[in-house]
């Protein structure tokens, strides 16, 4: 009996061993997971006055994406595998419908000074400390002469496209994958990721 | 007797070292062919092994200018002894305005010879690009972003590194999750290491994407942006190439001193050659003027 008793122990034991090892073991792959995404990690909002600046941003790009995609179904269809003469035509007339559609834009409809605030605060984090400094260099060793910021107007397809860094896309509001988030200087742009048309920039977004 | 005992003392290790370097010689060159006839001045460093996956690699091309324009008919010369049966473009496909006029000027004009050959070229976008290039029939991406090809052994995954979301991180991390492909190649504009002084190593892109390349056994990686080629001295495991040298260049560009570098050329444009058979891709960088610049063989270690 106490021998049985012994070996119930012995078995206990060993399935407590086990155990710790097995949550041990998960508990360091969850953290060699999380430091390995701890660049991609969204930033947590705690406060209220933010949450709601989301919110109104998201149902803003949201309201445009609709117009946007009953606009693009006036524009001539885009094949996948398309004719240079194709994508002209699709993007002249995508880009001159949503000027039309959007005839009373103005910069801040989707930039409310609210998310904007939101988006300088979450930049200058972002672009704080030495190991921030290439960073910088990615952002502002874009040439862009020629780029004019006007809404509903294109982006200038001479100009380069600034290269936005995974880590920065990671902290701002998520957008769609109709729009882009841009930085011309210390600008932020919203553009259409089709038409090349400036949906909306804020100024000095950037620290 | 004395003499001849000392003699041999020296000519012994001679005749055992002769041995080996040509062996370490063609290691890291390749068989070097020559043909004759119209195509005797073309070098072939690469072994032309039967059945094996050939490809051409070009970056940062689209200026329309006329050495892109003479880099290209270079490289259609090289399909008459290397018949390659793609070419991947490192994006830049189009500097400036892209009308239908400067699709013609910039890409399908100097590579005319190549499109009539039927070859089928592959693009990423580079910072130049417009995103409606994914919608280009002769770039092949199918009106996407970052996709996925499979040659062979021989799987190829085009990012976009101009916009890294998270959507793209999490494609490519299931993409190659469930990848059983003997080789795995990405391929995008931004190099995640450089020593060129223009642009460099993009340190927030590798932040991203090493760590997933490293975990899902990804072998190589090509990029262009950097107006130079460089091959980077292999890191974590992983051979790295910069190719941004098909229709501009930024010559002395290259940070002579860096630690990065295995080899390096900033003086003329330049195309690349690749060979894939089993557990072994040769490659071989050509310059405008014809010159070999680099070649050799990357074993396949990561499986």
């Amino acid at each position: 009996m106490k021998h049985k008793i012994g070996n119930g122990k012995k078995s206990a034991c060993v399935l407590i061993v086990g155990s710790l090892v097995v949550i041990a073991f998960a508990v360091n792959s969850t953290n060699a997971q999380k430091t390995q995404n701890a660049a991609l990690a969204p930033p947590v909002i705690t406060s209220a006055a933010d949450k709601a600046a989301i919110q109104t941003f998201e149902s803003q790009v949201k309201a445009y994406v609709q117009l946007r995609n009953k606009v693009r179904e006036d524009a001539p269809k885009l094949p996948k595998k398309g004719t240079p003469e194709q994508i002209q035509a699709y993007r002249t007339a995508l880009e001159e419908s949503l000027r039309k559609a959007r005839g009373g834009a103005k910069r801040g409809d989707i930039f409310t000074p609210e998310i904007s605030d939101y988006i300088r605060r979450t930049l200058k984090n972002e672009f704080q400390g030495k190991d921030r400094k290439e960073l910088r260099e990615i952002v502002f060793e874009t040439e862009l002469q020629g780029v004019v910021l006007r809404v509903n107007y294109p982006y200038a397809q001479s100009a380069e496209l600034s290269e936005m860094p995974a880590t920065l896309l990671a902290k701002l509001p998520q957008s769609t994958k109709e729009l882009r988030y841009r930085f011309v200087g210390r600008y932020m742009l919203l553009v259409d990721r089709e038409s090349n048309v400036i949906v909306d920039f804020m100024p000095e977004a950037l620290p | 007797m004395k003499r001849l005992f000392k003699l041999n003392f020296l000519i012994v290790p001679l005749l055992i070292a002769s041995l080996f370097i040509p062996v370490a010689s063609q290691r890291l060159n390749g068989n070097s062919t020559s043909k004759s006839s119209a195509t005797s001045s073309l070098k072939l460093s690469l072994p032309l092994k039967d059945g094996s996956l050939r490809f051409a690699v070009i970056g940062d091309t689209g200026s329309g200018s006329s050495k892109q324009s003479q880099l290209g008919e270079l490289m259609f010369q090289y399909r008459s002894i290397f018949p390659y049966e793609f070419v991947l473009m490192m994006g830049d496909n189009l500097y400036g305005s892209e009308t239908p006029k400067d699709f013609e000027k910039k890409f399908s004009d100097p590579y005319k010879k190549i499109l009539d050959s039927k070859v089928k070229f592959y693009a990423t976008l580079g910072n130049h690009d417009l995103a409606l290039q994914v919608n280009y029939a002769n770039f092949n991406m199918n009106g996407k972003e970052y996709y996925r090809i499979k040659k062979g052994s021989v799987a190829f995954y085009s990012l976009n590194s101009n916009y890294m979301d998270q959507k793209q991180v999490k494609w490519l991390e299931d993409e190659l999750a469930k990848d059983t492909s003997d080789w795995k190649v990405c391929f995008f504009h931004h190099p995640p290491y450089s020593s060129a002084k223009k642009h460099g190593s993009d340190d927030q892109l590798r932040e991203v994407v090493e760590p997933i390349f490293i975990k899902y056994g990804v072998n190589v990686v090509l990029t262009g942006h950097d107006h130079v080629y460089e091959r980077i001295k292999p890191q974590k495991g992983i051979y790295y190439f910069v190719s941004g040298a098909g229709g501009k260049l930024r010559t002395g560009d290259i940070e002579s001193s860096s630690p990065l570098t295995e080899k390096s050329y900033d003086r003329d444009l330049h195309f690349m050659l690749f060979e894939v058979a089993g557990d072994q891709m040769y490659f071989q960088a050509i310059s405008r003027t014809g010159e070999t610049i680099d070649s050799g063989v990357i074993a396949r270690t990561r499986k």
